[in-house]
Order: structure tokens, then C-alpha cells, then sequence
């Protein structure tokens, strides 16, 4: 199978390789690399970066990785302390952007607006959530915006693992006090969510609540334009992508990237800009690249960390879709183990 | 159409099955009591020992055959004059109490208390059938307790709701957060419905049983101790809240923040718990420790009030929009229904 899997995907990669060269071209190229084997549908639309070598690598690693990997998946056991446990070669982060919000549906400037989904974009983060239900979360990021927190939560309703998504309360002592649990064991089986405005999607001041009649007669369709497309031009007391990057990203490297780090798997749960924020940070793209970004709405993707990299590794399938494997050998470890526990 | 709906609604009263068990004063402990009338289409889900049958849902029948069509359209369509101030204040305005559905501790049996668990995926398909309940009746502003099974289950029913407005959380944990949520446009805040999430309106908060199960529980204290926290008015858990501690920040929130807005004309939803909301409901419906403590709310099937004269008026639980004989609970319900009707046919 390890040979079938390289082969497959190599012979993917060459596919991508000829739309690699296209560096000048149209504002959203859509790339599909869809591998039999691995499943992998990449519904990022960039210009380049999809298919690069770090991909084929993510191949090799698959086929070499060695299961003396920590088995990510906490069954109750008499020696599952965390200390104990030896870190990970590798952890998953995963990434959702919310889907429908009552003021998308409206065509409103949302921002930080805290607008909440709609009956679609519920349905899509129980979609989502069906993708991922195979992918370790040892813990959840979200933004302080309800359509964010419900994704999550939406989403994990389908999980398999069947660990708790509890949220984490520190806005007062009284609050923190009242969050306590009691239990070692249902402390286990759960799953900490931190939400934090740092997620929140780009502020945008005086656009918020405006249509987009309203916005070209209040300040001109140019001025508009600017302000949706420009890296760092914020509108009239809002923010600019560049500043929603610089405290996406920081947040981004000082609270999620040491959990990484530490072992644990980590879902992020936010926006478009927030998002893509955090991708130009894992990518490494340009301030020209990210603006060119468009990540889909309610489609979770999927990082491999590993070695301080990040190696993407697109968007999930649906479980009932054919020939869902595994990333990596951990990862199809953690199915199996899945499987075996609930069959 | 009042004729019948009037004669239909003294029918139901008369149906002596209610009257009888007002009789139980000593008896069961959770009482049920059905009391379906195709008239207004009521259905008392609320179990209690007395009360559902009280003398003033047929002081209610009469209110709607005579109350005047005067009252202040709260269906706010937007038009030249539709500032609140200039409108006449209703004379009646809706209260509905939502109790969430199935938690992912409820689902294991785990005691939840303040631990912050979300909505399992039937409690997810409660919260939208509540919301088809209540799809016709106004809602002006929205008060959630601060977690999220609460929050959801608002959020949900209302996209089930046909007014459209939009539900916006209000944020005020900090200037920024203050400062970050601003709307830039009227028109806008005007199909906005406020949402303020609350502590005082949290589930009871269960000290050192929050995480346990009924077993370890009964390990670690006992299991008569357990019982008599889970049921007394007053003895709190260790490190917890009584039912009486609980009742009395929930209630005094009630009082200061929520009344007012009733009172101002607003018609108010409280998306909330079982302990947080019977504590409300003892303070609606006046009733003593003893029968609180008897008091189950369902889970997911709304609970509606009409507070009219500073009185809060009881009118069970309203019934999904596809059951026949669904009619309005007042006449001013009946008008916004209409309205709606109008301006989505």
C-alpha cells in the first residue's frame, strides 16, 4: 500500500506541477489534487503553494513514520497522565472557518458584529464536523463570536471520539471558580475551548452594519474596494488585514503554537481573515498572496506539525466518501483505534 | 372568528379534568397536567402541583374578547415615525422562557451545574422545534445565561423565527469589545434583537458534584446527602449554590433588568436552565419553596407569559405551527401574527 500511496500521489503532484508555473494568471486559481489514496480534496483557491514540495515530503514522512508515535487518542488507562506521555513526533492542527451568517444572508458588513448562523451555515458546520470525526482535538480555539463558537460546537456533535468540549471561563474569579470540575476522570474525556477576541474576525470600524448600497453612497465604491482589497488600508476605525494579521498571528504563536508543540492536537474554530491571517503565518505567503486567498466556508483544513513545520495537507473528506485514508500512519492509527472502539 | 374562538376557549374550561386536580394539594410529585384547548391552542407542558388551571386563564379568554385593537403594533415594519418614543406603549407585551435541551453531560449523566458543556445534536434539533413554536410570537430582546447551551439553543430557535430580525450578542467585557461590536447603520439596528448573556441567569451551581456521576457521587457523600441537595430548598452542595441562592440572584436579575423592559413594552425571550427559570417562574407565578421544588420544566418546549398590568399571566406552551387550531393567545398576538402573515404571503 506504502508504494501504491506514493505513486498515486506523485503522480498527482506532477498534475500540479504544470499549474505551478503559471506565477502571473488569474486572481483565483483553482487547484484540485484529488488523491484517491489520501482522500486529500484541496478547496483552498490560491495562486501557487498548494502543491509543493513539502506535499511529496508529507508523503515519505507517511510511509517512514514509525508507530512508536504517542497514541493520541486518551482510552482511560491506568498510566494516562499527561506527563507520563512522551510528545508527539506530530500533531494535527485543523482550521474552520465559519459558514452562514444571518447578515451574510442579508449582505451586510459583519466584522465583530456578533451575528449568529443561520439554518445554512449550521448545516455546514455539522457538515464540517463530519470531515474531521476521524482527526484527534485535544483542544479548541475559537473567536469571542458566537458563529464561530457554534461552528465548533456543531461540529463536534460528530466527532467520534466522544470527548466533551467544555469552554474555559476566566472573566472573573467568581467565573472561574463556578467552571470547576471534580472529577479526574471526566476531566479526561474532556476537551478545553478557549475563545479569545484575538480570533475575531478584521474589525470593520464603520462599514459594520452597512450594506453595500449604502457603503458606495456613504464613501464611494473606489474607497470601498480599497478598503476589502488592500493589505493595509483599514476603513474609518476599523482594521486593516495587516493589523487583523499581526494580533491573529501573535496570539496564533504564543498560545496555540506551544500546544502544538507540547503534543496536543488543536482545531481553530474563526473567520475569513482571522484564518487566513494564521495560513499566511503556516504558508509563509506574501502580503500580496494572503490577499488573494480565499478559504471555503465550513470546509476544515488540515496541518500536519511536525519537526517545528507545518505541512498542509488540504481539506478532510466526508467519512462515507471513497477511499478515506489516513495523512499520516499516526493519524490512521488514531482511526483505527476509533473504529476498534466503537465496533 | 372571535365568536368562536371565545366559545371554543370557555369549552376547554369547562372540561372538569383540570379543576379536579387542582384538588391535589398532597400528591404525586410531579403532577402533569394536559390541558389542550383548540381554541388557543395551549398546551400546558408545564408540570406542576397546582396552578395551571387557575382562575385567571379564563380571566384571560375574556381580556382577549374586549381588548382593543389600539395597542401598539409591535411588529416594528420600519416607517417614517418608528422611533419607540413617539409609539404608544402596548399595554400587554410577551414573555417567553426557553429551558435547553440535551447536553453532552446530560447525555452521560454527569451533574453540570455551571460547567460550561454544549448542546448534544438533539439538543440542537430542540432548540429549532422550541424555535418553531414561538415563530410567531415578537420578540424584541433576548437574555441568555453565559453558557453556551443556552446561547445556542437561542440562537438557534431563532432562525426558526419569522420576523427575521436579526439576533445580535451584545458585548460589553471591555471598552474594545464595546468599541469592536458598534453598528454603523440605523436601519440595521433597527431588525436587530439585543442579546445579553448573563451569569445571574446560569444553572444552579453545583460546588464539588460538577463532573460527577450519580455513582461517584453516592461514593464520595452519600446517597441521602445527594438527595437532599438535589432536592431541598436551601442545603447547597459543597463549595455550591442552594436552590434558594440560586433563586435569589436569578430572580433579583429579573427584577432589575428584565421587568423594566417588559414594562417599557419590550417582549422579552430568556433562553436559560431548569433552576435558573423555575426560580423565575416562582417568582411569576408566586409560588411558596414547597412547590418549586415540585416544579419541572420541560426541556425545549417554550413556556409562554403575557405580562399585562404589571401581572404576569401564564399561557402555557404554544404549539408548533403545523398543529391545527393554532391561534393567537391575545388579540395584539393575533394582529402580529396577521402582520406577519402579510408580509411574507
Amino acid at each position: 500500500m506504502a508504494a501504491t500511496t506514493s505513486h498515486q500521489a506523485i503522480g498527482s503532484a506532477r498534475e500540479c506541477h504544470s499549474s505551478f508555473g503559471s506565477q502571473n494568471g488569474i486572481r483565483k486559481l483553482s487547484v484540485k489534487m484529488v488523491s484517491k489514496v489520501f482522500g486529500v480534496d484541496l478547496r483552498l483557491i490560491s495562486r501557487k503553494n498548494c502543491c509543493s514540495k513539502s506535499w511529496k515530503l508529507g508523503v515519505i514522512h507517511a510511509s517512514r513514520s514509525h508507530s512508536s508515535v504517542v497514541d493520541p487518542v486518551q482510552i482511560p488507562s491506568k498510566n494516562n497522565s499527561s506527563n507520563s506521555k512522551k510528545k508527539s513526533d506530530e500533531t494535527a492542527l485543523i482550521l474552520i472557518r465559519h459558514g452562514e451568517s444571518l447578515w451574510n444572508e442579508k449582505n451586510l458588513f459583519t466584522g465583530c458584529v456578533d451575528v449568529p448562523l443561520t439554518q445554512k451555515g449550521v448545516e455546514e458546520a455539522i457538515e464540517a464536523g463530519k470531515r474531521i470525526c476521524n482527526i484527534p482535538v485535544d483542544m479548541i480555539y475559537t473567536s469571542a463570536l458566537i458563529r464561530a463558537q457554534m461552528t465548533a460546537m456543531l461540529a463536534m456533535t460528530q466527532h467520534r471520539r466522544k470527548k466533551v468540549p467544555i469552554f474555559m471561563h476566566n472573566e472573573s474569579e467568581q467565573a472561574q471558580r463556578w467552571s470547576q470540575i471534580y472529577s479526574e476522570e471526566t476531566k479526561k474525556q474532556s476537551i478545553p475551548v478557549i475563545a479569545d477576541w484575538q480570533l475575531n474576525e478584521r474589525m470593520y470600524g464603520e462599514l459594520q452594519g452597512l450594506n453595500k448600497q449604502e457603503t458606495a453612497d456613504r464613501f464611494g465604491k473606489e474607497k470601498v474596494h480599497e478598503w476589502r482589497r488592500s493589505y493595509d488600508i483599514p476603513p474609518p476605525n476599523g482594521e486593516s488585514l495587516k493589523m487583523c494579521a499581526q494580533r491573529a498571528v501573535a496570539y496564533f504563536k504564543e498560545q496555540i503554537e506551544p500546544r502544538l508543540l507540547s503534543g496536543k492536537n488543536v482545531m481553530i474554530a474563526a473567520h475569513g481573515n482571522s484564518l487566513r491571517s494564521i495560513i499566511m503565518y503556516l504558508d509563509k505567503l506574501t502580503s500580496q498572496e494572503v490577499i488573494n486567498l480565499e478559504l471555503s466556508t465550513g470546509i476544515p483544513m488540515l496541518y500536519i506539525f511536525k519537526d517545528g513545520k507545518f505541512i498542509r495537507r488540504g481539506s478532510p473528506v466526508g467519512p462515507s466518501e471513497a477511499g478515506v485514508y489516513a495523512y499520516t500512519r499516526s493519524l490512521a492509527l488514531y482511526r483505527q483505534k476509533l473504529d476498534e472502539m466503537f465496533h
